[in-house]
Order: C-alpha cells, then sequence, then structure tokens
C-alpha cells in the first residue's frame, strides 16, 4: 500500500506534462515523472520517497515511437524493456534489456525510468553510450538534445523538470558485431555483480560496466588496454581492472575484491571470444 | 544427548574429521504475507479470521492472555497462501484484537506488507556446529561429539523445541554408539526464529553431512558406500535411544541404493566435462522424527448429505501439504467409496471443527488420519447397526460396500447409503434407526519429555528417513554452476497418494536448493536486515531448476493409517548438504558455510586433506 495520497496526472503531449510538472512544482507538490513506475511504487510503498504528484508520460506520442528513420533508431523513451527486446533493432540493447529483472518487470520498465531511476545499475545505457547515441530532453522550457556521453556522466544530468523523450542511435552500431556478459551473485534474475556490454566499432573494441562501480561506465583508458592485441588476454585483463574510475562496488550482493575477480574472468572471457571469433 | 565414553573413543580413532560451520538465518517467503483480522461483538465475542497453521493456538493465547473464557473466542482460517512454518506462531492476531478493543470492537484487518513479512515475523534459525566424528580405517563410524548452537533471535518462541528436535535427530540417520551433543539455544540481536519446514533438520544435517564426506574422503571410500555401512539398523539406537524398528524407522539401505540408481551415481571423484567444467555428486541421508507436545490432540467428525455423500471436518489447516485429500483418501478407502464422495470442508473454524493441535510436523496424516479412521469406525458401525435393522439379518453380516449396505450372505439385496444414512424409512413407512454422525478423537501416545541427564527419550510417534543426491556443473575458473539433477528417495511408508507426494517432495527439495544457493538473512553494521524485499532477497526463480527425480520406498509403519509416514517437510532437508558435499567435491574445497554463492565458494580456501 502507498501510505499517502497524491495527485495523478497523465497528460497527451510533452508540452502538457512539463507544464503539469511546472504548476505543480509551484504549488509545493514536488511532482515526478511516472512513466513503468516500477521503482516509484517500491519506493513510495517504503516512503523512501512520497511525490504530491505523479505525472504519468507513458501515453504521449513521441514518447512511444520506435522505428528507424535514415541514419538513426529512435526509440522513445516510454518503450517498455520487452517492446525494445521485440523490435530486434539493436541487438545489444536487447540483451541488455533482456536481462533486466523478469519477464513480467520487463513488461512494464520502460527505458527512460531505466535510464533514469535511482537503482544505480542503469544497464540499458550501456549500449548507448557505445553507440554515440543522442538524447533528447524536454523541460518547461522546451527541448534540447546531447551525446548520452556528454550527458552521462556516473547519471543523467537533467534538471528535475525535464523529461527524457527520446534516443537516437546511429545505424552503424545496429549490425556492429557486440557481446553482453552478466554476472550475478548466483540467481539469474538479479541485480548485476558486473555486466560488461561490447561494441566493436570496426576492428575496435568498445565496453562499458554496470554493477562494477557505483555507476555505470565507459572507460577510454580500459578499452585501449583491451584493444592491445599484442598482450596477452590475462595481461590485458589484469591491466584493465586496475584502471577503474573508482573502487570497486562493496555491497551486500558481493565485496569489492569478488567484483574484481569476477571482472578478470569475464573480460578474460570477453577477449577470448573476439580472439577465436566466438563473438 | 550422552551415550557411551565419545572422548575416550575418539582418541583411539583411525580417521577423525572436525569441522565449524556457521549457517544464516533466511525467511519463509510464503507466496501469501501474514494478515489477520480482529473483531469484537458487543457480548464480548472475539471473532478472528487469520492466516495461520495454528488455529487453536490463537485462541488459547487470546484466552489466556487477554482472560477471555477461550468460548467467546472463534477463530476461522480460510485457504492459507503458503506457510512453511512461518504461520505458526501467533503474532499479528494479537495485534489485530488489541487494535479492535482499542476503538470498541471495530473490525480491523491488519495485513503487513511484502517488506515487514520478510523483516519483522519469525524467521528461519541460522546455526553455528562444532562437528567432530570418529572412524575406523575401513570407514566405521566409532564417535561424535557435536556442539550446535541455535541463534533464536530477540525472542524465544519455540526455539527451544527446535533445539531439542536438533537434539533429538543430531548424528543424521546413523549407528553412533559414542555420542555427546549439546545443542544451545543463543539469544541474539537477530529477528527471533520459528518453525521452518523440517524444523531445524535442514541445518544441522548440512553440518553432520558435509563432515561425513570429509570423514569418507579421509578413508578413501566412496561417499555413498561409506554412508551404507553406518545407516541405522537392527541393534542400533537414535541419539535418544529409541531402539531402530523397521516398521518405526523404514528402510534407509533401499533408499540409498535406490537414489544410487536413481541419479547415476558414480563415486568418489569429479568427471571432467570440457576444459575447466566438472560434474560431480554429493549425497545426504535425512531423517526426522517430530516433537509435538506429548498431549498433542486430533480429532474428526463426519456427516452425511442426502445424496450419501459426507462431509470431512477437522481442525487440519490446508496450507499446501495436501493434507485434507489424504485424509478424504483414508476414509473413502474405509467406506469402500470412491474419495469424490468425500467432501472436505476445507476452512476451519474453531466453533465447528475439533481441535487438531496444529497444522505442522507432517503431522496430519498421521494425527487427523488417526481421528479420521475412528470416525469412519464409528460411521461403520452405526450403518450396520441400521442395516442390520433395516434388513433383518445378524449385525455381523452386514457389510459395506461402493455405497450400499447388504448382507454378505444376499448381497443383491442392499440398500444405498443415501436412503440409510439419514435414519431408514422402511416401504411401510417404519422409522429405523438415527441419522449417521461419526465422530473420532485422537491424542498422541507414548511419547515423553527427554532425560536432562542422558538426552533419553521418545519425542515424536513416527520416523522418516531417506537418501538425496544433487548433481552440479562446476566451471573451476569462475567458481561458478548449474544444478543439472536432483534426486530423492523416502520411504513414505505407503504412497497413497503418489504423484501428490512425489510433487509435494520436489517442493521442498526446491526450497532446499533455493535457501542453501542463494538465501540468507545478512545484517548490516547497525543490526539492520539488508534486504528485506524480493529485489534483492532472491529465491530461486522458474528456468533454473534442476531436473527433480522422486521415488519412493515403501515400509508400512504399522502403528500409522494405512502405514503412511510423514513425508511433508522432508525434501528440504538433505538438499543443502547433497549440494554442498557436490560442490566440495567439484571445487576440491571443504564448504562450511551457506549460501553457497560462487563469493563464499571464492572465500574457502583450497585445502588439501
Amino acid at each position: 500500500m502507498i501510505p499517502f495520497n497524491f495527485t495523478y496526472c497523465r497528460p497527451s503531449t510533452e508540452k502538457e506534462a512539463a507544464d503539469a510538472f511546472a504548476a505543480h512544482e509551484s504549488e509545493g507538490k514536488t511532482p515526478l515523472y511516472y512513466a513503468g513506475g516500477s521503482e516509484i511504487i517500491t519506493m513510495c510503498r517504503t516512503r523512501s520517497i512520497s511525490p504530491g504528484c505523479v505525472i504519468d508520460i507513458k501515453n504521449i506520442p513521441n514518447l512511444n515511437l520506435l522505428s528507424v528513420d535514415g541514419n538513426h533508431l529512435i526509440i522513445g523513451t516510454a518503450n517498455t524493456l520487452t517492446k525494445i527486446c521485440q523490435s530486434k533493432l539493436f541487438p545489444l540493447l536487447k540483451l541488455a534489456c533482456g536481462r533486466i529483472a523478469d519477464h513480467t518487470n520487463q513488461c512494464r520498465i520502460t527505458l527512460g525510468g531505466n535510464i533514469c531511476g535511482s537503482i544505480i545499475y542503469r544497464e540499458t545505457v550501456l549500449p548507448l553510450l557505445l553507440s554515440d547515441a543522442d538524447i533528447t530532453l524536454f523541460g518547461p522550457n522546451g527541448g534540447r538534445s546531447a551525446s548520452v556521453e556528454s550527458i552521462f556522466r556516473r547519471r543523467l544530468a537533467r534538471n528535475q523538470n525535464e523529461m527524457i523523450t527520446q534516443v537516437r542511435i546511429p545505424i552503424w552500431a545496429l549490425d556492429a558485431r557486440h557481446a553482453h556478459i552478466k554476472k550475478t551473485a548466483n540467481e539469474k534474475i538479479d541485480y548485476p555483480l558486473i555486466s560488461v556490454a561490447a561494441l566493436w566499432k570496426g576492428e575496435t573494441l568498445r565496453v562499458a560496466f554496470s554493477g562494477l562501480c557505483s555507476y555505470p561506465f565507459r572507460s577510454k583508458e580500459i578499452e585501449s588496454v583491451l584493444n592491445d592485441r599484442a598482450k596477452s588476454i590475462e595481461e590485458r585483463a589484469q591491466r584493465a581492472s586496475e584502471l577503474l574510475p573508482e573502487q570497486a562496488y562493496n555491497d551486500s550482493v558481493a565485496s569489492s575484491e569478488y567484483r574484481l575477480f569476477v571482472l578478470k574472468n569475464t573480460l578474460e572471457k570477453l577477449l577470448e571470444g573476439w580472439e577465436n571469433d566466438s563473438i | 544427548m550422552k551415550k557411551g565414553d565419545s572422548a575416550k573413543i575418539l582418541k583411539s580413532c583411525d580417521v577423525v574429521a572436525e569441522h565449524s560451520y556457521h549457517l544464516p538465518p533466511l525467511g519463509h517467503m510464503a507466496m501469501e504475507v501474514r494478515t489477520a483480522h480482529a473483531e469484537i461483538s458487543s457480548d464480548g465475542g472475539v471473532f478472528i479470521t487469520s492466516s495461520s497453521q495454528s488455529p487453536y493456538s490463537i485462541r488459547k493465547q487470546i484466552s489466556e492472555a487477554f482472560l477471555i473464557p477461550s468460548g467467546q473466542i472463534e477463530v476461522f482460517v480460510p485457504f492459507v497462501g503458503g506457510a512453511f512454518g512461518g504461520k505458526a506462531p501467533v503474532m499479528l492476531e494479537i495485534l489485530a484484537f488489541l487494535a479492535s478493543r482499542s476503538v470498541g470492537g471495530k473490525p480491523v484487518r491488519l495485513t503487513i506488507s511484502r517488506e515487514q513479512d520478510i523483516a519483522t515475523p519469525p524467521c528461519h534459525i541460522g546455526l553455528e556446529a562444532d562437528i567432530k566424528i570418529g572412524a575406523t580405517k575401513d570407514g566405521k563410524i566409532q564417535a561424535a561429539e557435536l556442539i550446535y548452537r541455535v541463534d533464536c533471535g530477540a525472542y524465544t518462541d519455540i526455539a527451544p523445541y527446535m533445539a531439542k528436535a536438533v537434539a533429538t535427530d543430531c548424528t543424521g540417520p546413523y549407528h553412533i554408539e559414542n555420542l555427546t551433543c549439546d545443542v544451545v539455544c543463543v539469544y541474539t540481536n537477530h529477528t527471533y526464529a520459528t518453525s521452518f519446514r523440517s524444523f531445524a533438520h535442514d541445518s544441522y544435517t548440512f553440518c553432520i553431512e558435509r563432515t561425513l564426506d570429509m570423514l569418507s574422503e579421509k578413508c578413501e571410500i566412496d561417499q555413498l558406500e561409506f554412508r551404507l555401512r553406518n545407516i541405522i539398523r537392527h541393534g542400533s539406537q537414535t541419539p535418544s535411544r529409541v531402539a531402530y524398528t523397521k516398521s518405526g524407522m523404514g528402510d534407509l539401505s533401499k533408499c540409498l541404493n535406490s537414489v544410487k540408481s536413481l541419479s547415476g551415481w558414480c563415486g568418489l571423484n569429479p568427471t571432467n566435462i570440457k576444459k575447466d567444467t566438472v560434474r560431480a555428486k554429493g549425497v545426504a541421508c535425512i531423517w526426522k522424527t517430530e516433537n509435538p507436545p506429548t498431549d498433542a490432540i486430533s480429532g474428526a467428525l463426519i456427516t452425511f448429505n442426502p445424496d450419501g455423500s459426507l462431509n470431512l471436518h477437522t481442525g487440519v489447516v490446508e496450507i499446501g501439504s495436501n493434507g485434507a485429500t489424504m485424509l478424504a483418501q483414508m476414509l473413502a478407502e474405509k467406506l469402500k467409496i470412491d474419495a469424490d464422495q468425500v467432501h472436505i470442508v476445507s476452512e476451519v473454524n474453531t466453533r465447528t471443527a475439533p481441535e487438531h493441535w496444529k497444522t505442522v510436523a507432517s503431522l496430519s496424516e498421521y494425527m487427523a488420519g488417526h481421528a479420521v479412521m475412528r470416525a469412519a469406525d464409528d460411521i461403520v458401525n452405526q450403518l450396520r447397526n441400521i442395516g442390520a435393522m433395516a434388513l433383518n439379518r445378524p449385525n455381523d453380516e452386514i457389510e459395506i460396500s461402493h455405497g450400499r449396505v447388504f448382507s454378505n450372505k444376499n448381497p443383491e439385496r442392499f440398500i444405498t447409503l443415501k436412503d440409510l444414512a439419514q435414519g431408514y424409512k422402511s416401504l411401510s413407512g417404519e422409522s429405523i434407526g438415527e441419522p449417521v454422525l461419526g465422530r473420532g478423537g485422537f491424542m498422541l501416545k507414548g511419547l515423553c519429555l527427554l532425560n536432562p541427564e542422558t538426552g533419553e527419550g521418545k519425542t515424536g510417534p513416527q520416523w522418516t528417513l531417506g537418501a538425496q543426491v544433487v548433481e552440479v556443473e562446476a566451471d573451476l575458473k569462475t567458481l561458478t554452476y548449474r544444478i543439472i539433477n536432483a534426486s530423492t528417495v523416502i520411504d513414505v511408508g505407503n504412497a497413497i497418494n503418489p504423484e501428490s507426494i512425489r510433487a509435494q517432495i520436489a517442493g521442498g527439495m526446491a526450497m532446499g536448493i533455493s535457501l542453501s544457493s542463494r538465501e540468507g538473512f545478512f545484517y548490516n553494521e547497525n543490526g539492520v536486515l539488508s534486504h528485506p524485499n524480493f529485489r534483492s532477497y532472491k529465491v530461486m526463480h522458474i528456468g533454473q531448476e534442476p531436473n527433480y527425480k522422486v521415488a519412493f520406498a515403501e515400509t508400512p509403519d504399522c502403528t500409522s493409517p494405512y502405514g503412511v509416514r510423514s513425508f511433508s517437510e522432508h525434501g528440504v532437508i538433505g538438499m543443502p548438504a547433497a549440494l554442498g558435499n557436490a560442490l566440495s567435491l567439484a571445487f576440491g574445497k571443504q564448504l562450511d558455510t551457506l549460501p553457497l554463492t560462487p563469493e563464499n565458494i571464492w572465500r574457502t580456501p583450497t585445502e588439501d586433506f
């Protein structure tokens, strides 16, 4: 049960949504944009948050777009993980979405919710970081676009009153060589100890990680080590594991040291797959 | 528990295995959260509806705590959505009653959230153990010294009875002449503990069976063969000095031999599958007797419908173990009618259903089964009397079968049950006999408290023994694994409903695999439970289950209705141990904690024996 009252709005355009946000904010109602709701409902139940208003943006047509348009795949952020999987348009993103939560929740969780949520893993961000994707935001002052790389630093840098509406992925990434490896504590359907997403642009490997540190990241330093194919697989995996942007994450799911052990094994598996062309 | 001279004998053993274990507490995770409803009528009647395994305990506790005559209290239990022992304690009912009383008796419904249901009500015990077992070179166990510390959390609830249950069965089903065992119940700052499917047997079994594998390794004897050499048998006594009988305990060697072929047991060493990948099997033996109050009771009432079908009223709560169905089967068998002619009153109302101690300890078929048998005898006697009068034949000629009452001298002349059960009206209109109402009561007999010095005593009416094997495929590099097959053979006495029993045992196995591979309560530095939700407390999901293989041995218990033994909890007992043994073998490590996550395996040092 959600133990407090709140206002629910369901706008049908981005503008209506942004206006509703501004109006409720000025009334001191701490509004939230709401799509799948899986995280918001849980957090409301435990009273970690208590929004006075939720603005349900999942019926806005632009946020439900899912199509290839010239040079880009455009995905509206209200698309559920299931819809993205079923579209099969971006194989790496399909793999990432297919390993988030269970099927029931994949039918509810939206791309936007996963990117903006408070849970640290945000595994859908990894394919976006690797594919030079852009992201569109809309707020009271209208829309703006930015590359995911520039706007995603630990988490998406957006104003509370901005919703993300679409992501645009260059089409080269859709049929690029790729791999996705997710390791969990022991239950397959769980938060990641480590998720590694890999995408090759030409012959160059790009990698991004979730669960390894307290935020998802792509590391150019790690990539340059992993791409140094003159060195042995073990050496590259070892060297890469020394280049994390912060200490490996330590929580009740796994310790830092164990995450490093899993990281090295996972990178070795990835590099072996690359070497023997099984990826 | 004290038998023989364990200290002296251990010194002279050829091989001794000694190890300590640490198992965390964990949650029941029933699909339905706990809930209770209370209201108090203007004349002081108390009405409680609860999701409970123990309606009669609710009545008793409210009566005693609030000085309300128990006759004024009515407790109603509808279908329960999963319990696993976690709904045996009385908890929310008291709070709901207090809340209702504070608002003048208005109805109050108290349903707790999933997060509270995980963190607040009593949970599975934690356990620490120091196990020392000695054997001869040829693998005959000589002596054991066992210390178990039960983490009962902040309140006792029934944890001391679990400590007693651990003591009673502390060695596992083996012949050990020299034994010292202390079981200590320890208060901690954890969630308090209560019964959980198998009543602590899963926990101590892990410690014993892991140590037995160490011992068999030292003796260089196949793990399953090692157990066969040591199982309890004629001439053996249990730790509490109950002599082995085949009827009393069943045939464990049959279970072990059967599980050997069922699991494709191939012995001592892991099998290489490919680079860095092995398959390994682990075995564990299980047993369990019960620890009810020595005067626990049950009862059954049977009424007829005009169509000749029967209504069976008992105080057994249906918590998913299919107990009520088996009771109906027993009644139908006794009356020689189809089981679908017996209608089970599946909801329990303490005002109408005869008291049944609690729906725990897998004792429904034994205790309520006896009561049903007696009620059935009562009905048969009444039907014969009326039948004898109606047919004008001597009482001892009268038989009842297939819904007909007739004389065995002339079976072609019969009266149907429906014409007789409400009293008989002859063709001339004469009324004969009375309506038939069956009643049967049952009270456990022959049990006693344990002797404080030696631990001697019989605590439960039955034993159930069995053997389980888990097969894993292990990645030696990443220390991850997959559970491929899980096999169980239990001596169920008489499998009166094989498909239902198979499902119940496989369900227990799933629970055992889940709890030993993933689950556990862990508390942060402030003593707060770190993940009271299904997002982060993981139970095994569909799709990751092994192939379950279940078979039965059938050695009837001559004291039990139709020879049945209890089986509902038992599938869980040996799974943690068998999984621990399989993984220890696969990885060459002595695993001694749960859950058996790859990280815990990684943390365990590789040690040579």
